[in-house]
């Protein structure tokens, strides 16, 4: 499609209410019949499918402006209400309105000076932003409080909106039953009055005082208040005067325009009576386009079927009136009619019935169409579907670099990227052309210089890849190297999109590297992810410098690395570097093993070794370790499993190489190098760590089974001696509590301590067991191994596996729902031992009986509940707090402002430091001398030259894993 | 009556004078209305403090040891 208009800048955007002569103006035309198409299928004139409405079906040309469909966008027409009606998006204004002005002259009745106290109010509002809608209320409240207008002295009347669009004046009136109580107050025992007395009283003839004594003239309101007054009676009801729109538009027509402004509306371009509608504008058929189904039938759209009744109603209500019909038939008509326009704006109100199609489905009329999730706005405004886009299952690759991303053949074909033809890539995008759109690298499109866009076929490409000439554009198939996005939902932080350098791979998952699991929260159980692949050179450098994997190693959210080892990377490195209980020295590798667990690095030549063992060299796992690290690297911390860990000058002299090491969430090496060498080399650091810990998790062998768990007899007798020992203890409770003996703990009743001390006393049993389980297994038990090593897993899992399960709970206490008095009817009421109330004292791999197994259930189903109860709020908690902070921006003078350039922070964070880059620990700081001395010594040969750049040395851009490789291929660019 | 002044969790608050506030803004290239609020019923500014004044709010911070915040004193 090609673009004939220019895109327009918008200098701003007015809000305001329409003028109904403004809707007749811009009318193609006046809408009269609810017809839409004649036998023929033609659409009919002055129908709700006019021609000059605009055109849909293509060939035909538009009887307004002559454009086809597509440059079309269509015209309005209108429809000539026959009677105005409420417009409902405007219900609330409309009833302040009636509030504060005056039933008789319209006029707002606030006094000057009250007026210039609002005026006044608007202003300070307005200039500090605050909401206008305060002050209009406020005024509204103020002037309703007059029970007489302050103009024309006229008496004020309560308004009640009965929703969504009934207005009612609730009014006095003569009682139906006047002469009676006339009469009632007349004959008072203490100060009887006669109907002479009461003819002088109120100066009313005495022949009307007896016709209205006999019911057969009704006081006009003078008399009713003359009468009132000299008998000291109230003649009058309440009464529900309903106000007609008709009532409403007269009455808002005269509200003078400097009135409106007090209560922040601009008269100019909305005046009051616009709110009730007399034109209704008809949308452009092209807004609501019928469709053909397959068996030819037309299908109309809502919007349509609303019209046809909104017409409809419109002319029999013309109809009655001409023909004189009874107030109330032209009444019923009337709410008919309110009742369409409304639904046709709206059809969820609540209280009114939704208008409904014939299958019985509510009609999605103007305002459904923009509502919600898939609304205009949150559907296909905010978010949309896109091309270039790709989804499949992902699955693990540990020989790609983080930076990575596999992509299967059969959507690198169909995904492309556009080649701008040159002289110097005219030869690749002929080949390209040439290829094909099945073969790999080829191309589906290419575009000539004058625009036409050719498909790229089996047949044709041999003969088009001749033709292609420097100034065409050729679409590429995606090739090693290109850049993509990837995401996986729910993109919960900036880590879930990443950008990624395509590996073309058959088969068809995505490959990814495991290190890149933690920023995406992804497994590999089924999980699914997208890839986009960026159409233009700006998109594409943006997310090789801002996005690409590497460039995310540190998360913003806590300031220390996200991406690290995880799981077996952290259990291989372990078991390369930790010592050997029994000789206090890590383990050795002879030249072979050495080299072999070096493979997948870029180390190609061994350090010297270090030492002879049966007349054999041998290298120790750290002194491999160190191979990988920067050569000047020093540091010190304390590893997860406890020991000291010692790096001087790039060597790891001592401790142990784990979670705490090089770990995802705050791993210290990877945080160390990150920050101090740049994200390049601690992207070739963690894909080095990784491949080398594979290795040599795979050299050890590293697996775990039942046996694992399993503890010999005699600790099981100790375990269960522990468990008898704290049911003994319960049991003694239990027993203190029924006598009456039982103390209770400050602040809690005695039944909550009783609870607090069985639950400390069961909590500890399952600890003993914990330990005593712990004691016999042995320091090279895989489970042991992972949990000290911050692997997977914790000491608890093990506890839960060899020892005991433990105490289950559901919300926080022992369980004790289900019968009357008693979790099963298995057990006495009122039992409140430890089997009684959810204590599993067998563990995982012993068996859970059928009783703890149920427990056991309750326990686990409570947490699942939790979890699903959490996502789903915190999902709506995130998307509030997104829309709230989206328009906050940092300016290059470092403050943050909103879009209207109200700032929200004098310093962004009020440190003006990134949390990235910033040290989590309190003693953590970065060695930017340090830094600083080792890329100028890196950078210069001479001097001379160092010193001639001292202060400004650029860092260089590595933006592709291959330009090393390309480089010695002698490309100098790499797209 | 607690004063809420000497509390060590509340800040220090100071009303600005009228030079420091315009060479101020001049420096954010912003009017007085542009600036963060604080009503004039909050318990935490000075009692001179007024409508249409600048506080100045002194904070400690853990990376730049103080931040400073400033607001403009409203209605409320
Ligand atoms: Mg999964
Ligand atoms: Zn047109
Ligand atoms: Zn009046």
């Amino acid at each position: 499609m090609v673009i004939t208009q220019s895109p327009k800048e918008i200098d701003s955007i007015g809000f305001g209410l329409m003028n109904p002569e403004e809707y007749r103006e811009m009318s193609a035309t006046k809408i009269i019949t609810a017809d839409t198409y004649d036998d023929d299928g033609f659409p009919i004139d002055m129908g709700l499918m006019d021609p000059r409405l605009g055109v849909i079906d293509p060939g035909l040309e538009c009887k307004t402006c002559g454009k086809h469909s597509g440059q079309c966008n269509g015209h309005f027409g209108h429809i000539e209400l026959a009677a105005p009606v409420i417009h409902v998006g405007f219900t609330k204004l409309i009833r302040r309105l009636l509030r504060g002005t005056c039933r008789e002259c319209s006029r707002l009745m606030l006094t000057e000076e009250e007026r210039d106290e609002f005026r006044e109010m608007l202003k300070t509002v307005r200039s500090l932003d605050q909401d206008v809608n305060d002050v209009t209320k406020a005024a509204i409240r103020q002037a309703r409080k007059k029970d007489f207008c302050p103009f024309c002295g006229e008496k004020q009347y309560e308004i009640s909106h009965e929703k969504p669009t009934t207005y009612y004046e609730i009014q006095n009136v003569l009682a139906n039953d006047y002469p009676q109580l006339i009469a009632a107050a007349m004959q008072d025992e203490d100060d009887p009055t006669s109907p002479q007395e009461l003819a002088e009283k109120t100066g009313i003839e005495l022949a009307r005082i007896n016709e209205i004594l006999g019911g057969t003239f009704r006081p006009a309101r003078e008399a009713r208040r003359s009468i009132e007054r000299a008998l000291d009676v109230d003649l009058t009801v309440e009464d529900m005067n309903k106000l007609m729109p008709s009532d409403i538009r007269d009455w808002f027509e005269d509200i003078p325009d400097e009135d409106i402004e007090v209560l922040g509306i601009n008269a100019q371009n909305s005046r009051p009576e616009w709110m009730v509608l007399t034109v209704l504008p008809v949308p452009p058929v092209t807004a609501r386009p019928s469709i053909t189904l397959d068996n030819g039938q037309r299908s109309e759209d809502d919007l349509t079927h609303k019209l046809v009744d909104i017409i409809r109603i419109n002319q029999r209500f013309m109809e009655n009136r001409e023909a004189g019909a009874p107030q109330l038939i032209i009444e019923d008509l009337w709410e008919l009619l309110q009742y369409h326009v409304t639904t046709f704006m709206d059809n969820e109100i609540s209280g009114t019935p939704p208008a409904r199609h014939r299958s019985g489905r509510p009609l999605k009329t103007l305002s459904q169409r923009l509502k919600g999730k898939e609304g205009r706005f949150r559907g296909s405004l905010s978010g949309k579907r896109v091309n270039f886009s790709a989804r499949t299952v992902i699955s693990p690759d540990p020989t790609l670099s983080l930076n990575e991303v596999g992509v299967p053949d059969r959507v690198a074909t169909e995904m492309t990227q556009t080649m701008h033809v040159n002289e110097r890539n005219l030869d690749k995008a002929q080949r390209y052309v040439a290829n094909g759109p099945e073969r790999h690298p080829g191309a589906n499109y290419v575009r000539r210089p004058d625009g036409r866009r050719l498909k790229v076929t089996e047949k044709n490409c041999e003969e088009l890849s001749g033709k292609v000439e420097p100034g065409w554009e050729v679409n590429r198939h995606l090739i090693d190297g290109d850049i993509v996005l990837f995401n996986r939902q729910p993109s919960l932080h900036r880590m879930s999109i990443m950008a990624h350098e395509v590996v073309v791979m058959p088969y068809k998952t995505f490959r990814l590297n495991t290190v890149v699991c933690p920023p995406y929260n992804a497994d590999f159980d089924g999980d699914e992810m997208n890839m986009h692949a960026l159409q233009n050179e700006e998109a594409r450098a943006e997310a090789r410098v801002l996005m690409r994997v590497q460039e995310q190693i540190l998360s913003p959210r806590f300031g220390r690395n996200i991406i690290g080892s995880i799981q077996d990377h952290i259990s291989g490195s372990y078991l390369l570097t930790h010592p050997d209980p029994e000789t206090g020295d890590p383990p050795r590798f002879n030249e072979t093993q050495a080299s072999d667990l070096l493979r997948g690095t870029s180390i190609d030549e061994l350090p010297e070794p270090d030492g002879v063992e049966e007349s054999e060299a041998y290298w120790t796992g750290r002194t491999i370790f160190s191979q990988l690290l920067p050569d000047d690297l020093s540091m010190e911390f304390i590893s997860e499993s406890g020991d000291t860990v010692v790096i001087n000058d790039g060597q790891l002299i001592e401790g142990t190489i784990d979670s705490e090491a090089t770990g995802e969430f705050g791993g210290e090496i990877v945080d160390k190098i990150t920050k101090q060498y740049g994200t390049t080399r601690s992207r070739v650091f963690i894909n080095e760590v990784s491949s080398l810990a594979i290795r040599s998790i795979m050299h050890f062998g590293f697996s775990i089974g039942i046996d694992d768990e399993t503890v010999p007899p005699e600790a099981k007798e100790r375990i269960a001696e522990a468990i008898e020992n704290a049911y003994d203890q319960v049991e003694r409770l239990i027993e203190t509590y029924e006598q009456g003996d039982l103390e209770s703990l400050p602040g809690r009743t005695v039944d909550e301590t009783l609870e607090m001390k069985i639950m400390q006393a069961l909590g500890r049993a399952r600890d003993n067991a914990g330990d005593i389980a712990e004691d016999h297994l042995d320091e090279s038990n895989p489970a042991v191994i992972m949990a000290e090593s911050g692997a997977r897993g914790s000491l608890l899992n093990l506890t839960q596996m060899a020892g005991c399960v433990g105490q289950q709970s559901v919300r926080g206490e022992r369980i004790n729902r289900g019968y009357e008095g008693r979790t099963l009817s298995h057990f006495k009421a009122d039992d409140l031992g430890a089997g009684a109330r959810g204590f599993v004292e067998n563990s995982y791999t012993s068996g859970l009986t059928p009783k703890e197994f149920f427990f056991h259930a309750m326990g686990g189903r409570e947490g699942l509940v939790d979890t699903a109860v959490r996502t789903s709020k915190s999902g709506y908690l995130q998307r509030r707090l997104i829309n709230a902070l989206s328009e906050l921006e940092t300016q290059y003078d470092g403050t943050v402002r909103d879009s209207r350039d109200n700032i929200v922070q004098f310093e962004f964070g009020e440190d003006g430091t990134s949390p990235m880059m910033v040290g989590s620990k309190e003693d953590f700081d970065v060695d930017v001398e340090h830094i600083a001395d080792r890329i100028i010594e890196a950078e210069f040969d001479s001097d001379e030259e160092k010193r001639r750049f001292l202060g400004e040395v650029p860092q260089e851009t590595n933006l592709s894993e291959h330009t090393e490789r390309l480089r010695a291929a002698g490309v100098i660019s790499d797209d | 009556m607690v004063n809420v002044h000497a509390h060590t969790l509340v800040p220090e608050h100071r009303v600005m004078n009228e030079d420091e506030i315009e060479e101020f803004l001049e420096e954010y290239d912003i009017d007085r209305t542009d600036l963060p609020k604080i009503v004039a019923g909050d318990a935490a500014i000075p009692d001179e403090a007024s409508v249409g004044d600048v506080i100045e709010i002194k904070r400690d911070s853990r990376t730049t040891t103080t931040a400073y915040v400033y607001r403009l004193v409203i209605e409320g």
